[in-house]
Order: C-alpha cells, then structure tokens, then sequence
C-alpha cells in the first residue's frame, strides 16, 4: 500500500538562459512503513523530489499520489492540511522556532490540527521522551545543541502522527557522532511504523535505509 | 499557542528592535496627536470661551459684524423689547471704547473701557475685592473693575481711584475724565494677554462719553433653556429685522469656515505626513523581520501551518509595534500639546483663556482609529510577501545560502 507515489514526475526550472529540468520523468514509491534514502551528488534533484513528495512544490509534468488522491487537483488549503496531518518534515537545518521551547515548538502544529490543550501536553511529554529530551522541555533552541534541535525538530515531525516522515539531509549540520544519534531515531520511527523518506549526503545513514535510491542529473540511476 | 502569543513572543526576541520602533511610532502618535487637538482644539476653546459668558446669542448693528461693531441706536429700548420675549431669559448691554486710566497724575494708560449693564458676575473671574454691585446699591456713580496686569502696573488695589477719559475711535474729542472706583481686580476672559482692560457699568460709561444715554454696540441675550438658542434667534429676528443677530453655533460656523479653516487644513497635512512615517516606519520593520525569517516561514508552511495563521501573526507584531507606540503617544503627546499650547498663547492679541490644544475625545478616537488603519497597512506588504511564499524553492534557498 503506498503512501506516496511519484509517477514519471518531471520539474523544470524557468531561468532566464533558458528552463533546467531538475527531475527528468521520475517515479518513485513510498509503501506504508517503508524506509527510502536518497542519495546522489549536489543538484541532481534529490531535493526536488523530496519537496514534490512532500506536497510543497508541484510537478511540471506527471503526478503525485499522496494515500491515492492526486496532489494535482488538490487545493493550497488541502496540501497544507495533509502536510498538517500526514507529513512530517525534518529540515537540515532545522527551522525551529527560536522565540519557542522545545515543548512549544513539539505543540505548534498539535494547535494547528486543533488538539486540545491537554492531548497536546500529553503527546509532547511523549515526543520528548521519544527523542531523549524530556529534560529540556523548556529550553530554547539556543540552549540546545544541534543534534538536539535536530531531535525537537523529529519530535515536531511527528507531533500529528503523520504516515511519512521526510528529511532532508537531516545530518548536514550534524558531526559524526551526533548523526548517529539522530539516525538511531530515525530507525526507531521506522521500527514503530512511520514511513521515511530521506535525502542524505550521509553514508552511514542512508545505509539504515531498507532501500537505497541514488539519483544522477535530475534521473533515478538505481 | 495563539497568532497574538507568537507574535507577543517574535516581539519580545527581536527586543531592541521592538523598543526603537515602539519609540518612534510614539514620537509619531504624540505628533498626531497634537495635530489632531489642534484641528478642533481652538475650536472648541473659543466655543467654551463664548459660552462661559451665560449668553447664546449676540445682537450687533446691520452695520457691523461680531468683531467691528458700530452702536445700535435705541439699545436701551431694545433690551426692554427683548426682556419681553418669551424665549429670552436675560439680556446685558455692552459697548466697548477706547480710553486712558490714569492715576495720582502718573502716566497714563491706553486701556479698553467695556461698559456693561451686567452686574453680580460677567466674563471674568475676581482675583481682588468684589464685582460691580448693582445700580441701585451704591452711591458711587462709577465702580470699575480692572484688569490683574493694569492693576499691578498702575498700583490699583480695591478701593483705588482711576481717572478715566474716554477716547471715542475716528472722533477728535477733549472729554473730560471722571474718577472712577476699583471695587474689584479681576482677569477678564475676552481680553488678549497683551490688553489693558477696565469694566464699568453704562451709566459710568455713558458719563464718561458725555451722553444722556450711550447706545450698546453689543446685546448679549440668554434664551430659555426650554427653548433653545435657535428658536430665540428667530423671535428676535421677527421683532427687529434690522438688526444682525448671532447664535454662539454660528459664529462658531463663521470662524470655523473662515479663521480657523487653516489650522484644519496644516493639521490634516501634517497628520498625514506623520501617519506615512509611521507606516513606512512599522513596514520596513516588519519586511525587515519577515525577509530574516523566510526560512522559518517557509518550513511552517511545508509543516501545515495555514497562510492565514503566518498573516494573523505578522497582523498582531504590527499591531503590537503600532499599538504600543500609539498608546505612548497618547501621554507624550498631552505633554507635547501643553508646552506648544504654553507657546502659541504668548502671541499678542489672544484672549488669555483661548487655547489652541484641548483635549477631546473625539481626537483620542481619531488617533486610535487612525494608528489600527495604519498597523493593518503596514503589515499589509509582509503579509502579501509571505501568502505569495513559494516554500520549496525558499527552502531550497536557505540550504543553498
């Protein structure tokens, strides 16, 4: 059962020289708990797909099939209320909310979706938990350090539950080590059954992957 | 957390920068502010001038007009005819001469003499000593009232004698002065910072100019309450047609159209100028802030959060900018308004009691109007710019950059 599906999507980018195909006739498939990496050199489109596949940009040409309904006839209003509910983004880097805490920025998207007061404290206190952080709750993102910010931002992710969670190169602010821990949240998500999708420079993550994907010049090579 | 709490919170990170734009947007707002009491402020003083006299209605000669007024003739008999009307409560006879006062043969004084039938009270305020009592409780044939400034440069106290020699205006006359009485120092309310003036009764008056009878230039008339001022004027206006007869709503009319239409206008220009600084103020701010913040508006778009949410918050940061500003002004501007006021009133010629800013709540209602207009306009722009925010390419762009 897909989650997303990409069907011979191609993008192209007007420019004054002329417009640049950044995805050339890509499809891709995201099945239900499935966990994808992306791997490919810079500019080859990986982010580009990630964006197409997570409903903030639209294709040129071809479809996106998010759980089988078309993204295409989709309203701004629609997209945004499935990117609400259904997606969760985790950026490189990481676009916390600096005015905010951990645990206010964990709610944000809980209040969008309308959550009462107490179900949102409730499934913070559990993302927390879930990521390690239940200790800096109230710390600001400039109190935290980036593996941890990078950990808020998985649990804001997750905040509604969402049935694919996609990253891009979630580890490219991160060192070695850090990565590793974020990483092994990833694998944790996966294990509870929340579908991934990651773009990543990172080896040893895209190594944790249950299928690799590498992208050449705006096209799937394997 | 709500639109307000976001913004309440975007606020309070960018502190400085909050600070400085709540300081200038007051500077601003108390300018408007002025701007807006100056537009009615002269207004509604010389309005409560007019009206602290007691009288709503004035009668000048078909000759004259409210400020250059020639002696009605028959005056005497006109206050009985109008004393008669049934919509008139009280009526007092004034004329206004030029004269010197003069004192244990010092040097004399170029002085306004007003003569009044009006006795027990008028349109000043006792500083030293009593009113003029009425004709039949005093012997003295000429009991002055004399103004606070006169009275310091001519050593007058209660009781002191003045010579007074009227000096009609256009006419070369030798009246002979009469000494007349101090009863009482006082500050009238009519007469400029800069003017000399003495009140006596008309009999003096009509003494000093040598008359059997002085005719008045001016007939103040008080309608009944129960009537109104406009259905008196219309009763007097039947019984002499002749005559010019004034409402204290029309000359109010009158120098609102004519005097005072300028001061209208400068303040509406400059009210204006002030509203576009503190837009432009408020907006390039927020443009500043939201074009910093792209990246994040960008990511809580790709996270769901809805456009109107991201416009509700910019809305509430501008209106927290704009509104603190605002509310500042209001004190500032009062302060402001005081000592421009303390100035512009030291100009000859001005009635001591006139002021050009007086607070209203109609221009409290204006600013406040004015200020929520001007936060929605300039949140406007930032609003537009993040509603038209293409999030993958803005993302894409905070990673490249």
């Amino acid at each position: 059962m897909p989650v997303v599906e990409a069907r011979r999507v191609t993008r192209l980018f007007p420019m004054a020289a002329g417009p640049i195909a950044a995805l050339r006739d890509v499809s891709l498939r995201v099945d239900a708990g499935e966990y994808v990496a992306i791997s490919g050199p810079s500019g080859c489109g990986k982010s580009t797909l990630l964006h197409l596949v997570g409903c903030v940009d639209q294709p040129t040409s071809g479809e996106i099939l998010f759980e089988d309904r078309d993204v295409a006839v989709l309203s701004e209003a629609e997209r945004s209320r499935i990117r609400l509910m259904r997606i969760g983004f985790v950026f490189q880097r990481f676009f916390l909310l600096p005015m905010l805490t951990a645990r206010e920025n964990i709610e944000l998207p809980q209040a969008e979706a309308g959550a009462a007061a107490a179900d949102r404290r409730a499934r913070t206190r559990e993302l927390l938990e879930y990521v390690g952080l239940a200790d800096r709750a109230d710390h600001l993102p400039s109190q935290l350090s980036g593996g941890e910010m990078q950990r808020v931002a998985i649990a804001r992710a997750l905040a509604n539950r969402p049935a694919l969670l996609v990253a891009d190169e979630p580890t490219g602010e991160l060192d070695e080590q850090t990565g590793e821990q974020v990483a092994d949240v990833f694998d944790r998500v996966h294990a509870d059954g929340t579908a991934i999708l990651v773009v990543t420079h990172n080896p040893a993550l895209a190594a944790r992957a249950s299928r690799r994907v590498t992208m050449k010049s705006g096209s799937l090579v394997s | 957390m709500t639109s307000l709490g976001l913004a309440w919170r975007s606020t309070k990170r960018y502190r400085v920068r909050a600070v400085l734009a709540v300081i200038g947007v007051a500077i601003i707002g108390a300018l408007l502010f002025d701007m807006l009491l100056l537009s009615r402020g002269l207004l509604d003083s010389f309005a409560d001038l007019l009206s602290s006299s007691g009288f709503d209605i004035r009668i000048v000669g078909s000759e004259g007009v409210p400020i250059v007024r020639f002696p009605i003739d028959g005056s005497t008999r006109l206050a009985a005819d109008l004393r008669a009307l049934p919509e008139v409560r009280d009526v007092v006879l004034i004329r206004v001469e030029r004269a010197t006062a003069q004192v244990n043969g010092r040097t004399p004084r170029d002085v306004t003499l007003v003569g009044t039938t009006q006795t027990g009270g008028g349109p000043w305020t006792i500083v030293k000593g009593t009113n003029l009592p009425s004709a039949s409780s005093s012997s003295d044939r000429c009991l002055m009232l004399i103004a606070r400034r006169l009275a310091a440069a001519l050593g007058v106290v209660p009781g002191s004698v003045v010579d007074l020699s009227v000096r009609p205006a256009g006419i070369a006359s030798a009246l002979p002065a009469i000494a007349c009485r101090a009863v009482g120092v006082v500050n009238f309310a009519f007469a400029a910072t800069d003017e000399d003036s003495v009140a006596t009764t008309m009999i003096a008056l009509q003494d000093a100019l040598g008359l059997q009878a002085a005719d008045a230039d001016l007939v103040l008339v008080a309608s009944r309450p129960a009537v109104g001022s406009a259905a008196a004027v219309r009763a007097i206006e039947r019984l002499r047609p002749d005559l010019r007869v004034y409402s204290n709503e029309d000359v109010i009319a009158q120098f609102n159209q004519n005097g005072f239409a300028y001061f209208r206008q400068i303040s509406l220009v400059l009210s204006a100028l002030t509203m576009t600084f503190a837009f432009l103020l408020v907006a390039t701010l927020l443009t500043v802030s939201v074009n910093q913040r792209l990246g994040e508006i960008a990511a809580l778009r790709a996270l769901g959060i809805r456009r109107a949410r991201i416009a509700s918050m910019l809305l509430w940061e501008s209106a927290l900018l704009v509104g603190g500003g605002g509310l500042l002004a209001l004190p500032l501007g009062g302060l402001l308004a005081l000592a421009l006021d303390h100035i512009l009133r030291q100009m000859p010629g001005l009635p001591e009691r006139l002021h050009f800013f007086v607070f209203n709540w109609r221009a409290v209602t204006t600013h406040l109007v004015v200020f929520g207009m001007t936060a929605a306009a300039a949140a406007a722009y930032p609003v537009w710019l993040t509603a038209r925010l293409p999030i993958a390419e803005t993302l894409r762009r905070e990673v490249v950059g």
